[in-house]
């Protein structure tokens, strides 16, 4: 008999909301249903991706019981000892070196935002610091720094739906076919029902194929683009006079900065027609309705917030802001990263945005915690590894659901911060590159195991919900942290996640109204949702009205600055990080899912020009070596006529080609995201192919065995 | 009812694809439940084996998949007549088949690949022909030809889990070019996530045309 269990999926922010099938406590398929975003529609991920539930170790395989590392080697531990450990660790450091000298994570992934809310509270309530983070500091954290300042809230302005009924898409380094399927199909529909297209991408991405105009900019000139886009708006008049005096300011400082910014002029930067330049902005300005998205080729660059600033501008000097199907969005990869966000897995904000410097609101937290807190903003985490390295600031890191050696840029230097630091703790679902450097691994329920809310990419909250039990020793994530933080003198006794919801909901005002009971009854519910007769909020200022401390959009241009690393003749190609549409982040989930492992495997590709694979003798398929100034990897060569000549592609998935072996730590200077989009690299031939592929396959198997694969499976 | 009228066959609309291989997918699973895909206990370590191809060139995305020729020439050069039309449907019969790859060379789409024969999720052994395998003689894996079928085999449950079969007309099939609604619809077009593939009727299909060509003048 099957059961079918409604929830939403756990890859990218689109929300889809699926149904497992569930059969004697085994999930045995998903199958779409009817959701907001994805009305009964679901990509590849979505069908295909829960297999990694039971546990195949294709790749790695999952963490059954608590182990702390014992004279080097991890061992396996009841949860007591864990606890007790891990606290008394915690406490020690605290003591020895103050409260900031210890790193907690938020997770954007399967946890859901009450374990977020609660880990959050457990670093500010129980160590005393705010240094939490998460990885939207690697990702959207320039959306959120950017869009605060401009408008007011760092999140998409419109909602999904909305896209497929806007006049014009005006889509910037955001490749959605392979990142978010299901939001593609919106700009699919789109075109269908008459919008303007337009992408700018150095690449051909499939969006750039279907686009009605393509603008190949070169890699890393974003910010002379956005200018010059500034520059036509006012000096042809395009802009919205009225809009402008009425609901926004920093109008002639802006006029100021975007003058020397002449279409011609750019085109001498970035490469794209000055006609073209003009030609998009007279239909962008022209357009009743349009609509900008945007994704990580604005955000991973280390001149990353004053783009996403430099769009919002645009948006608001036409007057794209407060009605149905306009604004701007910046589309959140993970599936959880908004709601990290939500609940204050930053280290500024409390949940609901509400500033940690703010003597009010800290006051109301303090009340409702009933301790005294932080007043300063705490550590980013991709300062971590100079704070570690550099000023050995840092001691201790409590890394949630989260992969740093993967994901994060210059792994060489992440794993000298990890085996340097005193004390780590990995709190997981998987085994994984960051878990061999852990002290403790504290082992977690997985999407699909456990009860919770996530919000979609466009603020909306959903229900996910336990479909299975879980295998081996493991406890849902909130209750780690619940029982970590009674073992250290703080008691928290939560009964289920419905009460920490609750609590969380009463301290955020944007989110009062979004009671379990309303998203049973809605399905989600989209903040600002201040109380629970309101229905939620598909788009953002209405009446034009920002979120801003005066209520007025604020626009922004500045000049532009090229990448920090650039190609020279020892490392004469550009690298850029991207990703694959059958696999998801550190592949941790869609490579122990066995239709999407195989789609793809190890070691990942490099995306090459035909130029330059003919100029260096590689043909398509062979393994290559590929260079940085931080190290090297073998790759599998895809030599694709979509990929301009001195330019190169590579997903962040595998473990053998991991491109964040070469990526550089240049960080932009007010999120602190990483340059992942742009680093020097060289490509090297390897003449003896037979022997290559025998080397990556032992490696691979190596890899597989540190990962516990073929041990403990039930 | 449909063998009076020509084989219907599945196309994709190049504009609307992605490129995100969902149908590929949805192609290999509902074809191997007998090689344990879609179940959950084990895992099956079979290569992912679609009957249709999605191909990316500089300018074009779509999957690619046999068109159910009237005049089939690949089964006009099968030499042991494996392959029939059946129900509005060419179809290989893969017991037969000995791969032989006369109809692959003979497909002008490319809709025909060679590969291992499984059952039960192993590699299907042939009872005679041995090849050198690490440095002894082993019985060799059938290689047998694969292509679309248009899912022709597989009863519909009216569930579209992991792409089984769904009805034409259910909530991911609006406005697709069906026959009438009803009918079961192929895995790889009840998938697929941006309504690119669609089940093709001709005379549907070329009624819309002359319409088209109507309008036009």
């Amino acid at each position: 008999m099957k059961n079918k269990v409604l929830t939403i999926c756990p890859y990218c922010g689109s929300g889809c909301h699926m149904n497992l099938l569930v059969e004697d406590g085994k999930v045995v398929g998903a199958e779409p249903a009817d959701g907001r975003t994805n009305e009964g529609n679901l990509c590849l991920k979505g069908h295909y991706g829960w297999d990694f539930l039971n546990d195949p170790q294709i790749l790695t395989a999952r963490l059954r019981k608590p182990m702390i590392r014992k004279e080097g080697v991890l061992r396996e531990v009841s949860w007591e000892e864990a606890i007790q450990f891990t606290a008394e660790k915690l406490t020690a450091i605290k003591e020895q070196y103050g409260p900031d000298a210890i790193m907690g994570t938020g997770s954007a992934r399967g946890p859901g935002n009450e374990a977020n809310y609660v880990m959050q509270k457990f670093m500010r309530a129980v160590i005393g610091t705010n240094n939490i983070d998460h990885c939207a500091r690697v990702c959207h954290g320039p959306s959120v720094a950017g869009l605060t300042y401009s408008l007011g809230d760092g999140a998409m302005s419109n909602s999904i739906p909305e896209i497929e009924d806007t006049d014009l898409l005006f889509i910037f380094g955001y490749n959605a076919p392979v990142t978010h399927p299901i939001v593609a199909r919106r700009i699919v529909k789109a075109k269908e029902k008459g919008a303007t297209i337009i992408v700018s991408d150095p690449r051909k991405t499939e969006l750039a194929r279907i686009a009605d105009t393509w603008l190949p900019l070169k890699g890393g000139t974003n910010m002379a683009l956005v200018n010059a886009f500034g520059n036509v708006l006012i000096e042809e008049e395009l802009y919205d006079k009225d809009y402008v005096a009425n609901y926004v300011e920093g109008f002639a400082e802006y006029k100021e900065s975007v003058k020397k910014y002449t279409p011609e002029y750019a085109e001498t930067i970035t490469g794209v027609k000055a006609n073209d330049i003009r030609k998009v902005m007279r239909q962008y300005a022209k357009s009743n309705k349009a609509m900008i998205l945007y994704g990580m080729g604005v955000c991973q660059f280390a001149q990353a917030v004053d783009v996403v600033k430099g769009l919002a501008s645009l948006a608001l000097l036409t007057g794209n802001f407060g009605r149905p199907s306009v604004g701007i969005g910046p589309v959140r990869g993970q599936n959880n990263v908004q709601g990290s966000c939500d609940m204050g897995a930053l280290p500024n904000v409390y949940p609901g945005y509400q500033s940690v410097t703010d003597p009010k609101i800290r006051k109301k937290f303090e009340k409702a915690w009933g301790v005294m807190l932080p007043d300063k903003t705490g550590y980013h985490l991709t300062e971590i590894p100079h704070l570690v390295l550099k000023e050995n600031k840092v001691k201790a890191y409590y890394i949630f659901g989260e992969d740093p050696v993967q994901s994060d840029p210059n792994a060489a230097e992440v794993r000298e911060t990890l085996e340097k630091m005193e004390f780590v703790i990995v709190q997981d679902i998987f085994m994984n590159k960051t878990a061999l450097h852990a002290d403790v691994i504290l082992p977690a329920t997985s999407w699909g195991e456990h009860e919770g809310v996530y919000s979609s990419a466009d603020r909306g909250f959903q229900r996910i919900r336990k479909a299975v039990d879980p295998p081996g020793d493991v406890k849902p994530d909130w209750q780690i942290i619940s029982e970590l933080s009674t073992a250290m003198g703080y008691p928290m006794s939560y009964k289920n996640t419905e009460e920490i919801w609750d609590e969380m909901r009463a301290l955020c005002p944007k989110f009062a109204g979004a009671s379990y009971k309303r998203m049973e009854e809605q399905g989600g519910v989209q903040w600002p949702c201040p109380s629970e007769d309101h229905p939620g909020t598909p788009y953002l200022y209405e009446g034009n009205r920002f979120s801003t401390p005066n209520g007025k959009g604020r626009l922004f241009a500045c000049e532009w600055r090229a990448p920090l690393e650039q190609p020279d003749q020892e490392y004469p190609l550009t690298l850029s990080t991207v990703r694959e549409v059958g696999h998801y982040s550190v592949r941790t989930m869609t490579g122990n899912c066995r239709a999407l492992s195989q789609l793809s495997d190890e070691p990942g590709n490099i995306q090459v020009s035909p130029v330059d694979a003919s100029s260096l003798g590689i043909t398509d398929g062979q393994l290559v070596r590929i260079i940085s100034r931080r190290g090297r990897i073998v790759a599998r060569a895809q030599i694709s006529d979509r990929v301009k000549a001195g330019a190169t592609y590579m997903t962040y998935h595998f473990w053998i080609g991991a491109c964040n072996e070469l990526t550089g730590d240049a960080l932009d200077p007010i999120s602190k995201t990483p340059e992942y989009k742009y680093c020097a690299i060289r490509l090297e031939r390897i003449p003896d192919q037979l022997r290559a592929e025998e080397k990556v396959r032992q490696q691979y198997e190596s890899l597989r065995k540190q990962m516990h694969v073929g041990a403990g499976q039930a | 009812m449909r063998k009076e009228r020509p084989n219907s066959f599945v196309i994709a609309e190049a504009g609307k694809c992605i490129g995100c291989k969902a149908c590929e997918l949805a192609c290999f699973a509902v074809h191997n439940r007998d090689n344990g895909v879609a179940a959950a206990v084990g895992t099956v370590t079979m290569p992912v084996i679609p009957r249709l191809y999605v191909i990316r060139t500089d300018s074009f995305t779509m999957p690619v998949q046999c068109r159910h020729c009237e005049n089939a020439p690949c089964a006009g050069v099968c030499p042991v007549q494996a392959i029939v039309q059946e129900e509005g449907a060419i179809t290989i019969d893969e017991d037969r088949c000995i791969g032989c790859k006369a109809c692959a060379m003979a497909c002008p789409f490319g809709a025909i690949s060679l590969y291992k024969a499984y059952s039960s999720g192993q590699e299907h052994k042939q009872p005679h022909l041995r090849e050198q395998l690490n440095g002894r003689l082993e019985r060799k894996t059938r290689v047998i030809a694969y292509k679309c079928d248009l899912c022709h085999d597989i009863a519909s449950d009216g569930n579209t889990a992991s792409g089984e079969i769904a009805g034409a007309g259910a909530v991911n099939n609006s406005g697709s070019l069906t026959e009438g609604g009803g009918g079961p619809v192929p895995a790889c077009a009840s998938v697929c996530p941006e309504q690119a593939l669609t089940l093709v009727s001709p005379s549907f299909g070329a009624s819309r045309s002359r319409k088209a060509a109507g309008l036009r003048l």
